[in-house]
Order: structure tokens, then C-alpha cells, then sequence
């Protein structure tokens, strides 16, 4: 026992010391965002770090280099786990100069102090025009400098079973009210049948319906975040939702991009999809039985005028302690704005640009044979156009997506309702927002 | 370092330079050579991220300037601590993995000591067949079990669901009831065979004799297996317990990877998947104070265990 007792003793020093050691080295406070980057193009040949997640980026990036021998790109694909790799490197200050980030996870980012402005360069203002208004004006945090270009979006939209509804009479909905009809009609005909399914664990699918209908849940004014997750906007969404899944008029247990999800619309169990834009591929690999069977169609709206979401998309950030901004911002243009990367990208990685351009490349202004040979992407340009721009993402934002999901959860299992995970929402953003010391009140 | 030495000496001291028949005691000098290559990997790889996560858990952000003002951590004391013992979140996990640990041990370890003590019996043949069959989940990577059994729990593809219907069943596997439970299950497939596995080694070392001489006494098998072999073998029972104590409350993979496919479980559902949770909203020193929490509850538990029993096992 003494033995034991001396041992743990040793241990306590030991960990004493090393903790005193630590002591000495805590955090310093890092400067805040580089306003004063310079933008001087550098002497020689320069090496870019570029970090992703989409799939076939090599080659692009291999096209790159093959064209410009004197700004190298090195690209490292981190969709293993891409904020926790990206978190890792800016605490070690080994972030790369630029890494692919969410739209989402654009805010949460810059609280860290993840990114440098880039707007010292005339070439990065002057992109602004080629790019979806949302999309640049969330990358710029609303014009206050250039902090990304936008790279990808995921415009909202309705895929419709077309025989299904053919074969039970159903009009295409306009409206989310005629959607719920059309869900009652479904059911009543067969019940192995709904309309869609809503997939509890997906905070980022349901934020893309709360901004169709212009829930402005996060607003920064007077040196404050303004947090209204359960505004009348979202309540709207949040009540809607329940109402189906009470009836039983959707399911609620598959997880979007399961085998269970496909193995349920493979056996014909579930008529409609609402789904991003990037999910037409999705739908055409894993699902090759049901071509010719599917349409897509503008998202059911809450009023007369159009309105859409955004699910999904990323941006190409400029990282903190980013020398080389005049190469970086030269490679990021091209790779987002250049119809030729654009065309591969699409090809490979299946990313919907956030580029004007992106409409007018050949394979996104053709039908596509799987979908009838429709435009389909003519409807997810109109969609794109109706997102509205001043939704903006929380600092906290992952933080709040896991306490909305898990509230989401519960509702869905009977425990709470889709608006107690508004307010669940709510009060976790207040919360991790204090945790992190960001100044933050509640309602407008 | 020289803490070490200074005792060295001081043992030296006080075994008064007793001569042994292999000459003088160990000089301090020895004794760190040979400590020395144990100690600086132990002190860099073991100490040391502990010794920082704690550092880490005392520590709170603060930010000068408005939105995207300038952070900066300060020694915040207690306040990390604070927050864990008020979060409901986390006492309603350690609740949850309570449950699971009282129920899933006890299964566990009750059925690796009947394979163990079914494979000591002359009665079993082709015993490497059977002692490589029970240990072959032990092989298999958590997350690959659990990754396997959620395709078996799942209605819409297993073939297991669609036999219990066959037979008039309603199995709900991912079920808000019946989730935890799926997840136990996938524990305890993974680690029975490896338990086993550890209790069978301690009965192989039991000399025949014992049993010889239990039988000239008359004891039947039966006997033989609870009054002989269990009591002998208490120590590796004891390891095992606490082995799977400390398990338990680590328990990540299992319920994480089911959790794609059951909305019923949240992601604060353990005490390890708070942790990360928290850790991936880049909360990191509340996530530290989670975890020396939860490794405190762990320590007291299993040497509280150990304390228990150690008695009765012979420790």
C-alpha cells in the first residue's frame, strides 16, 4: 500500500511540474484579423497548401499546376474530418492558405480568427460580380472584406415521383399547404406510402426550409449577435413539420443518404424528395431503376411570391498566415470562376457552382437523361436566385445544429415538439455564445 | 528526475548498504539508467496530455472587441467544473451509462466465465476451434461491429428483422427503449470472447493435482467449477470487471455509429460523445473539464471496485 501511495505521489509531482511548465506557455492573445495583409506578388516560384473534401480535386488542381509552373498547388483531401483537421492546424498555426469551408462554418471560423482578409488585392473585390449574391455576401460577411470565394451551393428544390403522383392524381404542389394535401391524398390511397420522409438528425436540411421562409435567426447590430432561432418565421416551418409527422403522414426513421433512405424509395414507399441541388446525382447513381421516373420542380412556398433554400454548399477560405495572397487569390479565382475548372469540378465532384458562369456550362444547360432529359438545372438557377441574401449563420452555428438535431430527435420520437427544438436552438446559441465570450442577446 | 535519485539514495541509506549475496544495493545511478527509457516516454507521451488537459479544463475564452473581436483564454479557476456539474446533458449520460454498465457487465462476465469454464472441461473437443470462434469479435474494430450489427438492426434491410416477422415478432432494435440495449449488445459480442479469453488462461494454470484431489473427495464437476476453479481464478474476474468498468464509461463507437441510423440517440448520449460534442463546437477547455471528470468517476469506480473485492479475490 505504501508502494502504491509513493507511486501516486511521484505520479502528482510529475503531472504537477508538467502542468507548471504548461503554465508557462499559455495561449498569447493572437492579433485579430490581418487587415493589413499585403497583396505584393511574390519573387519566384510559390507553393500553395489548399485542403478539401470533394471528390476529384486532384485533378483539377493537377490541371492547375500543369498551367502555372510558378504558383504550385499542394491539396490534401481532410473530408475525414474536415473542421476538426482545419481547428487542429489553425491552434498549431499550421493552417494551409486555403481550405474549403461551409457556408455554416464561416462564422463559427472567424470567431477563431481563421481567416485573413484578402480585400488588400483589387483582383479579389473584383470577383464580386461573377459569384450568386448570398453566396458573396456571406463569404464577405456582408461586404466588410473577402474573407472566401464561394465555390459551391445547394439551391433547394422538389423531386417528384412523377408516376406516383400521376397514378393517384396529384398536382404538382405549389404551395407547402397543397404539399400537405397531397401528403393526406397519398396516405389515404396507400398507406405504405408518404410523401417524403423528415430525417430528425439533420439540422442543416431543416435550416435550408426555416431560410425559404426568411428566418433570420442570427443579426449583428449595436456591437451584439441578435439570436431569434424560434421567430414566427421558423415556428411556421417548425409547426408545419409537426403536423405531418403527428399524422403520421411522414416517416421519420431513415437518415438522409442511408441505405435505409434508398432501400425506402427503391421499394416505392416514398413518393417526393426535398433535396438540394447537389442531390441529383445522388438520386441518378444510387437509385438507376427509377430513371425517367423522377422531376424536379421549384420548392413548395408559404406564399404567393418565390422564395428558396440553401442546403449545403461550401466556400475556398483565404487561411490566417496567408503570405502568399496575390497567388492564393489568383488560384481561387480560377478554380471558381474558370468555366473549365467549373466543368470539372461539376464533372467530378458534382458541385453545383456558386459562379454565374456555372449556368452556362455545357453539362448544366442540357437535360439530363436520367431526369426525362429535363433542364433540371434550369430550376435550381431560378431557385438560386430566389435564396434570400441576408440570411446569416451563427458564431456558434455547430454547436446549435447538435442541440437543434438532438431536440429534432426527440420531437420525432413524441418527446417535445419541432418547437421546443426552436427553443432548444435558442437557448444553446445563447449559451455557447457566452461560453465563448461573444457578446449575444436574445429577439431582434 | 532527481527526486528519484534522492529516494534511491535514501533507500540505500536505510537498507544500511545490507550486503546481499549479490554484492552492494543498486546505486542510484543504476537505477535511473534502467528507469530512464520507461519514465521519459511515460513522462512525454502519458503525463505530459494529461497533465495539459487538466491545465486546459482551468482555463476560460475571453474576447476583446465586438463580433469577431479577439480571443484569448485566461485562468477562469473552477468555472469549466462549474459548468459540468450543472449540465444536465452530462449527468443524464453518466445516467444512461449507469444503466448500461450495471445490466451489461454482469451479462457479460457471467456468460465469458460459463464459456471459459465450459472450455476447461475434458468433456469440450476441438477446444482451438471453439477458443477461436469465441474470441474472433475481439478481432473486429468497434466501429466495423457496430457499423455490422446497425445493417442487423435496421428494418428496412436485415435479414434478422425480417425472420422475427416471419415469426410474428414487431423487433424495434433502434427504438427509444430498445437502443441502448442494441448497443450493449454490440459491447458485449465485441469483448465476451476476449474475457473469456483472459479467464481461461488463469484456469489453465490451476495444477491438475487440485482437481485430483477434489474428486478423491467426492466433488462432482459442478462442484469442482465453483468451489475450485472460480475462487482461484478470482483475480483475473476482478481484472476483467474492472477492465469492462472502465469501458463502459469510455463508450464512444458504439452508440456513435448508431446513431446514423436511430434518431434515438442524441449526441450527448455518453459521456465521451458530450465530450467530443463540446471539443467540435471548439469548446475545448469545457470539453477538457468533461473528461478529467469523467476519468475521475472512472478511477473512483474501478479502484473502488477493486478496494471491494480485492479481500475476497486475494489481491
Amino acid at each position: 500500500m505504501s508502494n502504491t501511495v509513493t507511486r501516486i505521489r511521484l505520479a502528482v509531482v510529475a503531472a504537477a511540474a508538467s502542468v507548471a511548465v504548461l503554465a508557462g506557455c499559455s495561449s498569447p492573445a493572437p492579433s485579430g484579423d490581418a487587415s493589413a495583409a499585403s497583396c505584393e506578388p511574390a519573387k519566384g516560384k510559390v507553393t500553395l497548401e489548399y485542403w478539401n473534401t470533394v471528390p476529384g480535386m486532384d485533378q483539377v488542381v493537377a490541371l492547375w499546376n500543369k498551367k502555372n509552373p510558378n504558383i504550385q498547388v499542394e491539396m490534401k483531401n481532410i473530408s475525414n474530418d474536415q473542421y476538426g483537421t482545419i481547428g487542429n492546424a489553425l491552434k498549431a498555426g499550421k493552417a494551409p492558405e486555403l481550405a474549403q469551408v461551409g457556408y455554416d462554418e464561416l462564422p463559427f471560423l472567424r470567431t477563431q480568427n481563421a481567416f485573413v482578409d484578402a480585400s488588400a488585392c483589387s483582383a479579389a473585390t473584383a470577383v464580386k460580380s461573377k459569384f450568386v449574391p448570398w453566396t458573396w455576401s456571406q463569404s464577405s460577411f456582408g461586404g466588410t472584406g473577402v474573407f472566401a470565394f464561394p465555390q459551391d451551393t445547394g439551391p433547394m428544390a422538389l423531386y417528384v415521383r412523377s408516376d406516383i403522383f400521376t397514378k393517384h392524381g396529384l398536382e404538382i404542389p405549389k404551395t407547402w399547404d397543397e404539399y400537405a394535401a397531397d401528403a393526406q391524398k397519398l396516405h389515404k390511397a396507400d398507406p405504405n406510402l408518404s410523401i417524403t420522409f423528415f430525417d430528425p438528425n439533420n439540422a442543416e436540411w431543416f435550416n435550408g426550409l426555416l431560410w425559404q421562409n426568411n428566418a433570420e435567426m442570427y443579426k449583428y447590430s449595436g456591437d451584439k449577435w441578435h439570436v431569434t432561432a424560434a421567430s414566427d418565421q421558423s415556428k411556421q416551418v417548425a409547426e408545419y413539420w409537426q403536423k405531418l409527422i403527428d399524422a403520421k403522414l411522414v416517416r421519420t426513421d431513415l437518415a438522409h443518404g442511408s441505405t435505409q433512405m434508398y432501400t425506402a424509395y427503391q421499394k416505392n414507399q416514398i413518393a417526393s424528395y426535398v433535396g438540394a441541388a447537389w442531390g441529383y446525382s445522388m438520386f441518378r447513381d444510387n437509385l438507376p431503376k427509377q430513371a425517367g421516373k423522377w422531376s424536379i420542380v421549384p420548392m413548395p412556398t408559404w406564399g404567393s411570391s418565390a422564395a428558396s433554400g440553401d442546403w449545403g454548399g461550401s466556400t475556398v477560405a483565404f487561411m490566417k498566415g496567408n503570405t502568399h495572397l496575390y497567388e492564393s487569390v489568383k488560384f481561387n479565382s480560377w478554380l471558381n470562376t474558370d468555366p473549365e475548372a467549373l466543368a470539372l469540378e461539376n464533372k467530378l465532384g458534382g458541385l453545383y457552382p456558386a459562379a454565374t458562369a456555372g449556368s452556362e456550362l455545357p453539362a448544366l444547360s442540357q437535360g439530363v437523361e436520367y431526369y426525362n432529359n429535363e433542364k433540371i438545372f434550369d430550376v435550381f438557377a431560378e431557385s438560386s436566385k430566389n435564396i434570400d441574401t441576408d440570411f446569416s449563420w451563427g458564431p456558434t452555428q455547430k454547436t446549435v445544429n447538435l442541440a437543434l438535431q438532438d431536440a429534432m430527435a426527440k420531437a420525432a420520437a413524441g418527446d417535445g415538439t419541432l418547437n421546443d427544438a426552436l427553443s432548444a436552438a435558442q437557448a444553446t446559441a445563447l449559451k455557447s455564445m457566452k461560453d465563448q465570450s461573444i457578446p449575444a442577446v436574445a429577439g431582434k | 528526475m532527481t527526486d528519484i535519485a534522492t529516494r534511491a539514495n535514501r533507500v540505500v541509506a536505510e537498507t544500511g548498504g545490507r550486503r546481499r549475496h549479490y554484492g552492494g544495493g543498486p546505486r542510484a545511478g543504476t537505477i535511473v539508467a534502467f528507469l530512464t527509457p520507461f519514465f521519459l516516454p511515460f513522462v512525454l507521451f502519458y503525463l505530459v496530455p494529461v497533465g495539459y488537459a487538466i491545465w486546459q479544463s482551468f482555463l476560460v475564452v475571453r474576447r476583446t472587441g465586438g463580433q469577431y473581436g479577439t480571443s484569448y483564454t485566461t485562468f477562469g479557476g473552477f468555472e469549466q467544473y462549474a459548468q459540468v456539474f450543472q449540465n444536465t446533458e452530462f449527468w443524464s449520460s453518466i445516467g444512461r451509462i449507469g444503466l448500461f454498465g450495471i445490466v451489461q457487465v454482469p451479462v457479460m462476465l457471467l456468460v465469458a466465465l460459463s464459456m471459459a469454464l465450459l472450455l476447461d472441461t475434458p468433456l469440450l473437443k476441438i477446444k482451438p476451434f471453439f477458443r477461436i470462434t469465441a474470441f474472433m469479435p475481439y478481432a473486429v474494430p468497434g466501429v466495423i461491429a457496430a457499423i455490422m450489427w446497425s445493417y442487423l438492426y435496421s428494418p428496412q434491410v436485415s435479414p434478422l428483422v425480417d425472420v422475427l416477422k416471419g415469426i410474428g415478432l414487431q423487433p424495434d432494435f433502434l427504438g427509444p427503449g430498445a437502443v441502448l440495449w442494441s448497443a450493449a449488445n454490440v459491447s458485449t459480442w465485441l469483448w465476451t470472447g476476449y474475457n473469456m479469453l483472459i479467464m481461461y488462461s488463469a484456469l489453465q494454470s490451476i495444477p491438475q493435482e487440485l482437481y485430483e484431489a477434489a474428486k478423491l473427495d467426492g466433488a462432482s464437476n459442478w462442484a469442482i467449477a465453483w468451489k475450485v476453479k472460480v475462487p482461484i481464478i478470482a483475480p483475473s474476474i476482478v481484472l476483467t470487471t474492472v477492465f469492462s468498468i472502465i469501458g463502459t464509461l469510455q463508450l464512444y463507437a458504439e452508440p456513435a455509429v448508431l446513431r446514423q441510423i436511430s434518431s434515438n440517440i442524441s449526441s450527448t448520449y455518453t459521456p465521451n460523445m458530450l465530450a467530443y460534442a463540446v471539443a467540435s463546437g471548439n469548446n475545448y477547455q469545457q470539453a477538457a473539464a468533461i473528461s478529467v471528470v469523467i476519468a475521475v468517476i472512472t478511477f473512483v469506480l474501478s479502484f473502488g471496485f477493486m478496494r471491494l473485492t480485492s479481500k475476497k479475490a486475494g489481491l
